[in-house]
């Protein structure tokens, strides 16, 4: 069984960890000592898309494929992937524990086990792998081993005794860690002589050679010139590339059971493939389903919108290609009387939603407008004797007033993880975003663990960014949804010009209402060019005005001295002028610059 | 119509907010100067101009052998005999009996001040190298030398300045019998030491605004006609120079920095006054040929900075074709049903009112 004995060498295996615990790091190591790259510059090599150079976090999964030489002399074939630790990329962390039978799971000897390590941690137990746990970071001096391996015994269920000290910076216990995955994580189980059967964990859409997937081969063999088949749609095609990244694509002669890679396959439809798909034979078409992805509920939802009208077909090619990459958003078309056509997308939490808006604009190009984020309100209406639940993810699609018994909002239970220091500053934070304190622990003696309930939308306005500036960093959290609960609860319409704004539409909780109207009207007010007429702008809760501001009309605008004839330049600065305005959007004759749309968001960020 | 500038970049000292192409402490270059304009005008050979501007930087520092070694130069290349209309500037800090004489021997009759101010504060604080003595003196001494059509330039909106001061200004200004006004708001432009060092009692946009409305009233009373935005002359002393860049005419600049209008282009002189005085012929550079539709609107929304003369659709018709008219005559149609101009039959105008506002009119006249 020459087959199997080469399964035998095959690990598959993830990094996870919190946020910043030194993933990437690890990885540039793991790939450096094992001679796949000669020098990574300690720049994190598998964070190679720009945004995440620039906010130095993982956002995207990342698998390599690594031969490894072991002690004995044995080779090996490792395929590590690193994940992200942001509690918004999870779904990241949990469709590649898929592809693997083990998971290094880091501790950042500094801060211990934090909220995300134990979310991680729970995902891989439940996924059925192999744990290897790494107490990592110890070259720095405030290192506290003894007190993380106990952390890991009593958080985690894991033997914290057996943690593997390791730095990702030095390379310390580096080999130590590579001789364990071979050892304890089991090679895959296999047939390669089943029918054909792989997992699509991710996808890409090429311009040339159309959508990519990302597999994992479960049974069977995958090789250039087979037929493969969609167990969903039941769609054929014919593979014409396969490959390993070495984390760039490389193309090679098969990929076989166990095996971590990706197929081409002239795939152009942009609904022919999707993330959590089995690909099969045609050849054996009942060939079970691998089991698929958890669905993911999305938590944030926004509207995107292009800037000029002309563009929602653009924007819409740019979704699909951008959905195949990111298979955790939900997207529906919208239309706003502000801003015309575009979609609603829900997201995971804020960060996901930032970089998703980011990522559309740089990496696609994409001009466009996102709208506040919103969570999906349960609105219970009568109208006669008719009681009707919805759920509207969307402020302006609120019923009217007089129409509501009354809104429900979605509760998340949150974990915190907070230095003693800190505590009366979070609680504090805490009680000022609607939360209430449901328990606390004391996991070790310098932090404490604080269990709140708080509406989803306080959390989604800039929670968690205020959590972490309160305390300094050192606070970590995690949350899940838990359900739904009444709440005094109204909604605010804008008004610029007697227009109203669909689009700056937002739920508020009754205590709070005027207040935050007043800001976000003040807000608009410096935000909104003068124009040559006078602008009213105001805040209403059904008919009534809770909060009004005026633009005065513009009385002088630039006028360059068209001095000696220089016409070419006062020309340009006309020219200048009007392409201003196209970045604007019209509210009736009100040009609106696009910041405004996200302006409640920002506002609660300056407070 | 076809205009002369000649550009002189020499000044005594640099004014905080001047982003002019002018410098100190060249005047040594002055001889090598005017060598060199003469050798770039010499490409135009016969060209036959009706205006000519002599502008700055400080013209009145070239002193009498400058004018008269520039004078006689243009005169041997182009064909100017009888122009229409012939200013030089000068301020205050330079002006002599002997250049106003050698001035007018040579035929320049309109004389543009740079006054400025009649404050010595405001004067001061942006550096401005005269006082207000010197204004008058040199205005006194313009007169009583025989210039009969003198026109100062007075900025508006300087750091400390109130309505009374300004008043003074154009009371003195106009009482003392001046036929020309040019009043400019002033402006911050980047890279100015009054952009680096902000003065806190510099008026804001609405203060100017003000001061602008209650100076074009006084203007108004006095006689004073406001022609362009920002521009005013007593009947009959329109600056034909500038009214031909507004009527979208021809023109060649001489000199760094200078700006043409030649056989449908438009191009400008490197702003380099020793690659000028190395290669003068050498300087055009930012070259600029507009399709005829796009011209047609820019020379409408020159024209519309003519307050009372307006635009007149069927001019540019007859000058550029029907067919290269009709977006901007529907712009134009558009504005007006808006209420943004006035339209009286093929005549468009700004609303007077709107004087301070007409950038935001005026770019809704351009292309997309
Ligand atoms: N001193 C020291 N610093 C480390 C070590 N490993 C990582 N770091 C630093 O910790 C920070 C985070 O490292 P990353 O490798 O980006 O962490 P990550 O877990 O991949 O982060 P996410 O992907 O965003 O969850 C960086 O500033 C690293 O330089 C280590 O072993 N020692
Ligand atoms: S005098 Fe005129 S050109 Fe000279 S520095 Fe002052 S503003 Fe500039
Ligand atoms: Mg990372």
């Amino acid at each position: 069984m020459l087959i199997s004995q080469e399964m035998n060498n095959i690990r598959n295996f993830c990094i996870i960890a919190h946020i910043d615990h030194g993933k990437s790091t690890l990885a540039d190591r793991i790939l450096e000592l094992t001679g796949v790259l000669h020098t990574t510059d300690n720049k994190q090599v598998l964070d190679s898309m720009d945004l995440e150079r620039e906010r130095g976090i993982t956002i995207k999964a990342k698998s390599v494929r690594i031969p490894y030489k072991s002690k004995n002399g044995r080779d090996f074939i490792l395929n590590l992937i690193d994940t992200p630790g942001h509690v918004d990329f999870n779904y990241e962390v949990s469709r590649s524990l898929k592809a693997c039978e083990g998971a290094v799971l880091l501790v950042d000897a500094t801060q211990g086990v934090e909220a995300q390590t134990i979310a991680n941690a729970y995902l891989a137990i439940d996924a059925g792998l192999e744990i290897i746990p790494v107490i990592n970071k110890i070259d720095l001096p405030n290192a506290m081993v003894d007190e993380c391996r106990k952390q890991i015994s009593d958080m985690l269920g894991l033997s914290g005794e057996d943690a593997l000290l390791v730095s990702g910076k030095s390379g310390q216990g580096v080999p130590e860690l590579l001789e364990r995955v071979v050892e304890r994580v089991p090679p895959p189980q296999t047939d390669e002589s089943a029918p054909l059967r792989c997992l699509v964990f991710d996808s890409y859409y090429d311009s040339y050679r159309g959508i990519i997937p990302h597999v994992r081969v479960f049974s069977g063999t995958l090789t250039k010139g087979v037929k493969i088949m969609l167990k969903s749609t039941g769609k054929t095609f014919e593979v014409d590339e396969v490959g390993y990244f070495t984390p760039e694509i490389l193309p090679s002669a098969r990929l076989t059971a166990g095996e971590v890679g990706y197929l081409g396959a002239i795939i152009r439809e942009v609904g022919d493939i999707h993330v959590g798909d089995t690909i099969i034979s045609p050849d054996f078409p009942d060939t079970p389903a691998v089991p698929g992805f958890r669905k993911v509920l999305p938590m944030v939802f926004c509207g995107i919108y292009p800037i000029s009208t002309n563009d929602y077909p653009k924007l819409t090619m740019a979704l699909e290609k951008y959905i195949l990459n990111d298979s955790s958003i939900v997207y529906e078309k919208e239309t706003s009387a502000a801003l015309g056509h575009g979609y609603r997308l829900g997201f995971l939490g804020m960060l996901h939603m930032d970089i998703t808006i980011e990522r559309l604009k740089r990496e696609y190009g994409q001009d466009l407008i996102a709208t506040m984020p919103s969570v999906i309100y349960k609105v219970i209406t009568r109208r006669g004797e008719k009681i009707e639940e919805l759920f509207i993810d969307n402020p302006s699609r609120f019923p009217e007033p007089n129409f509501i018994e009354h809104i429900e909002e979605p509760m998340v239970e949150a974990r915190i993880f907070v230095p003693n220091d800190y505590i009366g500053s979070v609680m504090e934070l805490s009680e000022k975003n609607r939360g209430s304190l449901k328990n606390m622990e004391h996991p070790d003696t310098r932090r404490a663990l604080l269990t709140y309930e708080f509406p989803l939308a306080e959390i989604i306005t800039g929670y968690y960014d205020r959590l972490k500036s309160v305390s300094r960093g050192y606070a970590s959290m995690d949350y899940e949804f838990t359900g739904y609960k009444t709440g005094p609860l109204v909604k605010v319409d804008i008004l610029v010009k007697e227009n109203q704004v669909d689009a700056l539409s937002y739920i508020s909780d009754k205590d709070s209402a005027v207040t935050k109207a007043r800001g976000l009207i003040h807000k608009l007010r410096k935000l909104i060019p003068r124009h040559l007429f006078s602008i009213p702008l105001q805040a209403a809760i059904g008919g009534k005005i809770i909060a009004r501001e005026d633009i005065a009309p513009v009385r002088k605008d630039v006028i360059a001295k068209c001095y000696g004839g220089d016409i070419s330049r006062k020309r340009k600065l006309l020219e200048k002028q009007k392409e201003g305005k196209k970045r604007m959007k019209m509210v009736g004759s009100v040009e609106v610059p696009q910041e405004a749309f996200l302006l409640l968001l920002k506002m609660e960020d300056e407070e | 119509m076809r205009g002369l500038y000649v550009h002189i970049p020499f000044c005594v000292q640099k004014c905080s907010y001047c982003d002019f192409y002018s410098l100190p402490n060249r005047l040594n270059s002055l001889k090598a100067y005017i060598e060199a304009v003469l050798q770039e005008a010499a490409q135009y050979d016969q060209l036959r101009f009706e205006t000519l501007y002599i502008g700055g930087g400080t013209p009145s520092l070239v002193g009498v052998n400058g004018l008269n070694d520039l004078m006689t130069g243009l005169t041997g290349i182009f064909r100017i005999p009888k122009l229409v209309e012939a200013t030089i500037e000068a301020n205050p800090e330079s002006i002599s009996q002997d250049f106003l004489q050698s001035a007018l021997k040579q035929g320049i009759k309109r004389l543009s001040i740079g006054v400025q101010s009649l404050s010595d504060t405001e004067l001061q604080k942006v550096g401005r190298a005269h006082n207000a003595c010197q204004a008058v003196q040199a205005i006194d001494l313009a007169q009583k030398e025989g210039f009969r059509n003198i026109s100062a330039d007075v900025i508006l909106g300087l750091p400390g300045q109130n309505w009374q001061s300004l008043m003074t200004t154009l009371e003195c200004l106009t009482g003392w019998g001046l036929q020309h006004l040019s009043m400019y708001c002033l402006a911050v432009e980047p890279h100015t030491p009054l952009a680096a060092n902000l003065p806190g009692d510099l008026p804001c946009d609405d203060e100017q605004a003000d001061l602008y409305w209650q100076a074009v009233e006084l203007l108004g009373q006095r006689g004073f006609k406001q022609y362009e935005i920002s521009n005013f002359c007593l009947p009959g002393y329109e600056c034909q120079h500038n009214l031909n860049y507004w009527h979208g005419g021809e023109y060649l600049g001489l000199g760094p920095a200078a700006a043409s209008h030649y056989k449908g282009c438009r191009y400008k002189n490197k702003p380099d006054l020793d690659a000028y005085l190395a290669d003068p012929c050498g300087q055009k550079d930012e070259v600029e040929k507009l399709r005829k539709p796009e011209k047609a609107a820019e020379e409408a929304i020159l024209r519309l900075r003519l307050l009372q003369e307006g635009v007149d659709l069927s001019g540019l018709i007859q000058k550029y074709g029907e067919n290269n008219i009709m977006a901007l005559a529907a712009r134009l149609n558009q504005l007006s049903m808006k209420g943004r101009l006035l339209r009286d039959g093929f005549i468009y105008r700004l609303k007077p009112e709107d004087a301070l506002v007409s950038n935001t009119i005026l770019s809704e006249l351009l292309g997309d």
